[in-house]
């Protein structure tokens, strides 16, 4: 019986040490120590032993049985550990995983988040100002008194008489000049109001504004500013040409175009053939917007810049449509 | 403005190409949109002369005519009425491809075989001229291509001008900016004018009453003029600037303006009470009919044109259906005047009149160019149209213009431009652009005097940007300014908006923008109160549509309308935030107050269904989580709901204001079914929540501070109870947390449970509390003893009952 009892023990440990599998340890546990197993079954005969020695076989089947379990479950670990136990789970890894829900933020507000950036990298603070804007603000202070041509460039919405929704973001330049002495260097973004709807226009849209004021600001400066903005937005091989425009509130005045991103400056429908693509306007400060926020004009210059966010998304992102940013469509949104 | 090139040569040399051109002129100022070919796809078309021409024998309309081609004689059916034998006109043979796509094919007209197509203006893509066939000169060739008989090859540059330059929309102004950038001389038209008429002082005069608004005006009679149509170089080349031919008094008119860019106009002499002219201002509320025949009420801030009696044109304008130059007049007077350009913007403005004239005037003409202009239109009319001109012209100009000096320092352009320009090239580049310039001793200064067509400059600084722009921008060099750095923090409205952004994307939220002008209608939709602050919208006077005339007051209209756009585009489960001002008018006529909000909503399938969970529709608590992860996400740490009845749109059952705090933040609630209806969007559950930045702000404990680790153990007790449904959670969780000294670390509701099992007016509630001190490990009995006393305080409060099992 005692031998017995040790060969099963010696036969079960062998057996145990070549398993390699969760799965065959749980066979080999019910083999050996299940109801109908093994070591069981030995030890159900036990009591037909003789009565002197039925205790020592008893406490020895015990110890057996301790011993097989305790290796059981250490190899069951050293399998787990070893990773190797789960080979024979099949799982599909194709199966979609479980998703946590995710949100997408308008690509709008991811362009203007990126050209905030860009600009606060460089020493620029970021600032608001009112949607619904004084004339003064969106006009007078700008150079750009009642009557005056250049307010055919930006068809208006009136709430009374002197009273608008802000045409550009440049407003808020006025604004910030008003209450501070220079050196200023601000970034400003913010919706825009035109009266004007067609394939191309939206009566909102957005901008981006920008500001530098200081000693002795040249049109220089504009250049290697926006150069950087446009190297970093556009990538640094973008080609950019700096033309002569018209802007009341800066004088000289540039247009700021890069080379097509569709054509790369062969010519295209995107850029009318041209290989240039509008993207900003710029200029230096005329001296009518500091006389009307009593800066020195003999002290300081400066070079103030704007740009649309839904132009430079619709570059970005090869949109063709200026309307899907409003239509908030979510096969669009999603995309974002 | 359209220009054709052929036109731009006759008054400055160009050798260069077209995209060279087109580059010069875009980097002086001048965007070049595009330039178009024209006439070059004609070499196909050949003259040819008509031999005979004989009644087609089956329609009266129609002629058969015997035409010589150079190579032999065809047969081709017309229908003009004015070709006639001898006539030498173009002609396409079967298999060309007119420029409107029509190729030509041989074919039988009314049964009489035609081989070939007599062409009008129009249908050879030159003019909009299809009243006869086009009559080639009499000295062609037939078989010669038409484009080697007449000058027809040309090029039309589209050109964006910039409001500040009134000089450069002409031929001429174009040119004078091609010599300066090129160095080329510009050749100025010289008029020869033979005056072979009575004196002016004889025939006509002219008076002005208002001087301020007219402060020139020169005009000129031409006496027995022919009334007929122009030339075709002429008709040709007003229709590339897409100007329709008239007759030749009025293309006369129009050549000049485009040609000089001084606007003129030709009255019918004999139609002018007494023959004069009387420039004042109208009387109010005269009646004027405009020569389009549209009639018009006049203030007493219209300048008029008037004769001995009556107004008979709207000054620098349109000239008047009185007056006008019709097919038998033969006496002309022209026009050729300066008029103040505010005077002239504020009546087109308000007469709603915008006219190639009214364009020039109110940027500014040159006041010193009416008489050239005058005589350069007296010489061409009477080429075109004979007659015998005045001798003199009348030339009303009291008070002559004088030209202002502006001083230009050196340096201080070298420092606006941060260039280094000398004195010597700077001259150069202001003489060239026709200034006078001065040299004062001081070798930092010049003095110039801008040419009289140069409106624009008037200041040191409008100097700077013609320095800059004959030098070239490309030619500036690229400079990096020191930047301050910045010192204050950045707006809120963009930091902590984009903060906002990222929390609410990472609740799986989608970000709308919709306009923020919206319909007045909103406020019924939305089931909002007649004195409901949110009525107070802000007006817009002059909006685009009604549907856009007010600006809004809440974020729920626009995602509203954005969910019903989707939903009937087929999408199901949506999630949508909008962060954006809201605008409520204030009475003092000043700016309204503008707020920024935070607004989400949510309806549909929360998820759609998976491999791995079963679809489930949304509801208040996925709208509650939501804002509880906002919440979580910007730093509220502590909030509370309360049930209100006073947001406009939600069920007054399922609709709270949320505090942080001590004040109102936002609310949060579900959509009225009579709200979601009048979207269109029937039988569907809309939650949403609001919150007002301003005051959330407000609430954020803007030092946060790092919480150190509970050092002893703690320790978990769950009770389930039975509570009439009547009573909140939040009731239950207060007694715990208030009996619960110090010791309750956190609550967790880990089930609840209504339906058979229980009364159907009680609910199951199942709470895990966490207890945990600060000072030390807990003692189990004393917990336990704490337990039991919270759980009865809980039963005496709220009427609850342990739940077993």
């Amino acid at each position: 019986m005692k031998e017995q009892l040790l060969t099963l023990k010696n036969k079960a440990l062998d057996e145990l040490q070549k398993i390699k599998d969760v799965t065959d340890i749980e066979s080999f546990k019910v083999a050996y120590l299940g109801k109908k197993g093994q070591l069981t079954a030995l030890m159900k005969q036990i009591g037909k032993s003789p009565p002197d020695i039925r205790p020592e076989i008893g406490r020895l089947a015990n110890t057996i049985k301790a011993t097989i379990s305790k290796a059981i479950e250490e190899k069951r670990s050293e399998i787990i550990a070893s990773g190797a136990g789960k080979k024979e789970e099949i799982i599909d890894i194709t199966l979609p995983g479980r998703k946590p829900l995710r949100g997408h933020v308008h690509p709008v507000n991811t362009v203007i988040r990126e050209v905030c950036s860009i600009f606060s990298h460089m020493g620029f603070n970021v600032i608001t100002g009112p949607d619904v804007e004084l004339d003064y603000y969106n006009f007078e202070a700008l150079n750009l008194p009642k009557d005056h041509p250049a307010r055919d460039m930006q068809d208006t919405f009136y709430v009374s008489s002197n009273v608008v929704l802000r045409t550009h973001t440049s407003p808020i330049q006025v604004r910030v000049m008003e209450k501070t002495p220079p050196p200023v260097s601000i970034i400003a973004p913010g919706s825009v109001y035109r009266r004007d709807s067609d394939v191309s226009h939206t009566p909102m849209f957005h901008q981006v504004e920008g500001l530098l004021v200081d000693n002795d600001v040249t049109f220089g400066d504009l250049k290697g500013i926006l150069t950087a903005f446009i190297h970093q937005m556009f990538g640094s091989g973008t080609k950019i040409r700096f033309r002569p425009s018209f802007f009341p509130f800066t004088e000289p005045s540039a247009e700021v175009d890069i080379q097509c991103v569709m054509c790369k400056g062969k010519g295209c429908r995107i850029c009318s053939h041209t290989g240039w693509l509008e993207i900003l306007g710029s200029g230096m400060v005329d001296p009518e917007v500091f006389r009307s926020v009593d800066y020195d004009t003999e002290l300081y210059s400066g070079f103030a810049f704007g740009m649309g966010i839904e132009r430079i998304a619709m570059l970005k992102y090869g949109i063709d449509d200026i309307q899907l940013f409003f239509k908030n469509d979510i096969m669009f949104l999603t995309q974002f | 403005m359209k220009i054709s090139l052929n036109w731009l040569k006759e008054f400055v040399d160009i050798d260069m190409s077209q995209e060279e051109l087109s580059h010069l002129l875009t980097m002086i100022g001048i965007e070049v949109a595009s330039v178009m070919p024209v006439a070059c796809d004609l070499d196909a078309i050949i003259a040819a002369r008509i031999l005979d021409i004989k009644p087609h024998p089956n329609a009266d309309c129609l002629s058969l005519c015997t035409i010589d081609t150079g190579e032999k004689q065809i047969p081709v059916v017309c229908g003009a009425p004015n070709i006639k034998k001898g006539d030498i006109v173009p002609l396409a043979l079967p298999g060309v491809r007119l420029p409107n796509g029509t190729k030509i094919k041989k074919g039988k007209i009314r049964g009489e075989v035609s081989e070939g197509v007599l062409l009008a203006e129009d249908e050879l893509g030159l003019t909009d001229d299809h009243s006869g066939i086009m009559i080639l000169p009499d000295a062609s060739e037939p078989g010669m291509p038409i484009t080697k008989i007449i000058s027809l090859e040309d090029s039309v540059l589209d050109l964006e001008l910039t409001p500040n330059r009134p000089d450069c929309a002409s031929v001429i102004g174009i040119a004078r900016e091609i010599a300066a950038a090129t160095g080329k001389t510009l050749k100025r038209p010289e008029p020869e004018v033979n005056e072979t008429g009575p004196n002016i002082e004889d025939l006509t005069s002219v008076t002005i009453l208002e001087r301020e608004a007219c402060p020139r005006y020169t005009a000129g009679v031409v006496q027995h003029i022919k009334i007929g149509t122009s030339p075709f170089w002429m008709r040709y080349r007003l229709h590339l600037s897409g100007i329709r031919p008239v007759n030749n008094i009025v293309d006369v008119t129009n050549y000049v303006m485009l040609e000089m860019g001084q606007p003129l106009h030709a009255f019918d002499y004999d139609r002018l009470e007494e023959n004069r002219i009387v420039v004042k201002f109208a009387r109010q509320d005269e009646s004027f009919t405009t020569l389009d025949g549209q009639t018009h009420n006049l203030d007493q801030n219209t300048l008029v044109i008037c004769d001995a009696k009556q107004p008979v044109a709207l000054a620098g304008i349109m000239g008047g259906l009185n007056s006008e130059i019709y097919e038998d007049t033969s006496n002309i007077l022209i026009e050729s005047a300066y008029f103040d350009p505010v005077i002239i913007r504020r009546a087109s403005k308000r007469l709603g009149i915008s006219t190639e004239a009214s364009y020039r005037f109110e940027r500014g003409a040159d006041i010193e160019g009416t008489h050239i202009a005058l005589k350069r239109a007296l010489e061409l009319i009477s080429t075109l149209a004979g007659g015998s001109i005045s001798k003199g012209i009348i030339d009303n100009y009291p008070k002559p213009y004088i030209a202002r000096p502006v001083t230009l320092r050196i340096d201080r352009t070298n420092r606006i431009l941060g260039s280094d320009l000398s004195r010597e090239t700077i001259e150069g580049y202001l003489k060239g652009l026709n200034m006078d310039v001065e040299r004062p001793d001081d070798q930092n200064t010049l003095v110039v005097t801008p040419p009289s067509f140069r409106v624009d400059i008037s200041r040191e600084a409008d100097l700077f940007e013609e320095v800059a722009r004959l030098e070239g921008y490309e030619n500036i060099p690229i400079t990096i300014p020191k930047i301050q750095p910045a010192t204050k923090t950045d707006s809120q409205e963009i930091s902590f908006g984009d903060h906002i952004r990222s929390v609410m994307r990472g609740a799986g939220f989608c970000e709308v923008i919709t306009y923020s002008f919206i319909s007045p209608a909103s406020a019924d939709m939305l089931d909002i109160p007649d004195s409901s602050p949110l009525r107070s919208f802000v007006k817009i006077l002059n909006p685009l549509s009604l549907d856009q005339s007010v600006m809004r007051t809440n974020l729920i209209h626009g995602l509203l309308t954005v969910a019903e756009s989707n939903i009937h585009r087929g999408a199901a489960g949506l999630k949508f935030f909008e962060l954006g001002k809201v605008f409520f008018h204030r009475e003092d006529n000043k700016q309204p107050i503008e707020r920024m909000i935070l607004t989400a909503i949510i309806t549909g399938p929360y998820q759609e269904k998976t491999w791995y969970c079963q679809e489930r529709m949304v509801d208040f608590y996925d709208i509650k989580g939501a804002l509880e992860v906002f919440f979580e996400g910007v730093g509220i740490e502590d909030f509370s709901l309360a049930k209100t009845d006073t947001i406009p749109w939600f069920d007054t059952n399922i609709s709270a204001n949320v505090s942080s705090t001590g004040r109102v933040v936002g609310n949060i609630g579900r959509l009225k079914p009579d709200v979601v209806k009048a979207y269109n969007l029937k039988n569907k559950d809309f939650y949403a929540f609001e919150v007002d930045i301003e005051a959330l702000l407000a609430c954020i404990d803007k030092n946060k501070q790092f919480k150190p680790f509970p050092r002893f153990p703690a320790v978990y007790r769950d009770i389930s109870i039975l509570v009439p449904k009547g009573i909140e959670s939040a009731a239950i969780v207060n007694i715990i947390k208030q009996h619960g000294k110090d010791l309750v670390e956190s609550i967790r509701i880990f089930d609840l449970y209504e339906g058979e099992k229980i009364d159907k007016a009680e609910k199951a509630i199942a709470f895990r509390i966490c207890y945990r001190s600060k000072k030390g490990t807990l003692d189990g009995e004393k917990i336990n003893k704490l337990h039991e006393t919270i759980i009865d305080i809980i039963r005496q409060e709220t009427g609850g009952k342990l739940r077993e099992g």
